[in-house]
């Protein structure tokens, strides 16, 4: 199943950034692939069992997708500005996610480890504070929208 | 009230401008998308009274949010018609 893909009408394929169904590694893995990438930087994000409100049992993803997806490609433009990236794959999962369930992967490759480093924590901590994703905390006791930064 | 009724016909489709609604702001009104109707173009700031008048539920939380125009976070300003898409968006909190 090709997850990270969406084939449009004219044939053109394009890199997905906002999906519903679970995220794949080893698909992110396979879309880095590159000869002369002599590093590869992941940063996953997983739902942890502990929120503000208490014992998470699920959190809710809802994103503005168009415009998500415009301003993750945003940032993954700045990113390839700054460092010297090979490859790069950017994908967060919106809807019920369950504890231990990934809702974010990036994925750099670059010819050396710096810059595969740098770009990843670049990218996730724009994610975090530009891009129009909301999360609701479950737990057993209440649902929570959980308090973020007004975007600018 | 027969004059009234007339005038609001007289109302073209395109003053109505359609406002997407995302997570507690979503919540509080019970819509994903509201319609509010606006005599021709205006500002944002304008919308967002309209919006506070007819959903009052959001007034606490008119300082927790910012309003979005062609994806594009704006300022109370900036001028907006019904072929805008426009939508309220709450502090964010990806990842």
């Amino acid at each position: 199943m090709k997850l990270l893909f969406c084939r449009q009408s004219a044939g053109d394929e394009f890199l997905i950034r906002i999906t519903t169904n679970h995220l794949s590694l080893q698909e992110v893995m396979r879309e880095l692939e590159d000869d002369s990438a002599g590093a590869l930087s992941i940063f996953m994000g997983n739902v942890r069992n502990r929120g503000r409100f208490g014992n998470v049992s699920e959190i809710y993803y809802e994103a503005y997708s168009e415009m998500a997806e415009e301003k993750m490609r945003e940032i993954e433009n700045e990113a390839q500005t700054k460092w010297a990236i090979k490859k790069l794959v950017a994908i967060h999962r919106i809807g019920n996610l369950k504890v231990g369930e990934t809702s974010i992967i990036i994925g750099v490759s670059s010819e050396h480890r710096h810059e595969a480093f740098e770009a990843c924590k670049y990218i996730i901590n724009n994610v975090k504070t530009r891009v129009p994703i909301w999360k609701k905390e479950i737990t057993d006791e209440s649902q929570k929208w959980t308090d973020g930064i007004l975007l600018e | 009230m027969v004059d009234k009724l007339k005038l609001r016909s007289d109302i073209p489709d395109n003053d109505k401008i359609k406002v997407r609604l995302f997570a507690n702001l979503r919540e509080l009104v019970g819509e994903r998308e509201i319609t509010i109707t606006v005599p021709g173009s205006v500002t944002v700031s304008y919308l967002n009274n309209e919006i506070l008048n007819k959903y009052p539920q959001l007034k606490s939380f008119s300082n927790k949010f910012v309003t979005s125009v062609n994806c594009k976070v704006t300022t109370g300003d900036t001028v907006i018609t019904s072929s805008d898409e426009i939508a309220l968006l709450p502090p964010v909190s990806g990842g």
